[in-house]
């Protein structure tokens, strides 16, 4: 147990602002695509 | 889901293209991400969520769709100088036009929607149905501007069938090259400690 607290306060030290920023980013890029796109695909033709 | 295949593919590309050059990376500096998430509001209720999309009528659904992407285009005007963004712009409105001229929906046709279901599709639906997320089922020569609805389709042999927009495909372009080409300043993300 000692040992995982350990290696999570190591993760998460590594964690920095920029990398917060690019998984910031990278969401809002998804919003927009997905938002903006309109492709249709084989998981959902069926009617709505 | 194919556009997200693009950011996918996009983020390995910049990382490794800025590590090859000895860059630093760093992620595209986009402003008012909370309008992207404003506007993603109402498409999650009315296509995204299995649960919330049937409950809300066509009318309104299509309002909500074209409010949307009138905050989305707000959104990407805001951040027009970034690498990619301009051509996803011209995808935008290329969608956007199609969709308003066609009554709020993405036309594509029963031949189209033919190839992603492998069958008939008019015999499970009607002409003017919903389709998918955000498409409607006309044909095409009662589709307005029809060069712009989705009318393409992935080669057969891949196992993934979708159809899209001649503006989808910008839309992918951009977010690649957003995501691919981003800015390089000082203090930014390393590329050594986004792989560490």
């Amino acid at each position: 147990m000692k040992n995982k607290i350990v290696r999570f306060a190591f993760f998460a030290g590594k964690i920095n602002r920029q990398h917060i920023q690019l998984a910031f980013s990278i969401l809002a890029l998804a919003m927009l695509v997905l938002g903006i796109g309109a492709p249709t695909g084989s998981t959902n033709p069926g009617p709505h | 889901m194919i556009l997200l295949f693009a950011l996918a593919i996009g983020l390995p590309f910049g990382l490794g293209w800025a590590r090859w050059h000895n860059h630093t990376y760093s992620a595209p500096d986009l402003r008012f991400t909370w309008l992207a998430v404003i506007a993603f509001l109402p498409q999650l209720v009315i296509a995204y969520l299995p649960a919330t999309h049937q409950l809300i009528n066509n009318g309104l659904a299509s309002v909500s769709l074209l409010g949307s992407l009138a905050l989305f285009f707000v959104f990407a005007w805001l951040n027009r100088s970034l690498p990619g963004m301009p051509i996803l712009i011209v995808g935008l409105l290329l969608n956007f036009v199609v969709i308003i001229a066609n009554g709020g929906w993405m036309p594509i046709s029963p031949q189209t929607a033919n190839l992603l279901a492998g069958k008939d599709i008019l015999q499970l639906m009607n002409l003017g149905s919903r389709l998918g997320e955000k498409d409607i089922l006309l044909l095409t020569q009662n589709t307005h501007f029809e060069f712009l609805a989705d009318r393409f389709v992935l080669p057969a042999w891949l196992p993934y069938k979708t159809a899209f927009s001649l503006g989808d495909i910008l839309i992918g372009l951009g977010a690649f090259w957003l995501l691919a080409k981003p800015t390089t300043k000082l203090n930014s993300l390393c590329t050594e400690s986004v792989f560490e």
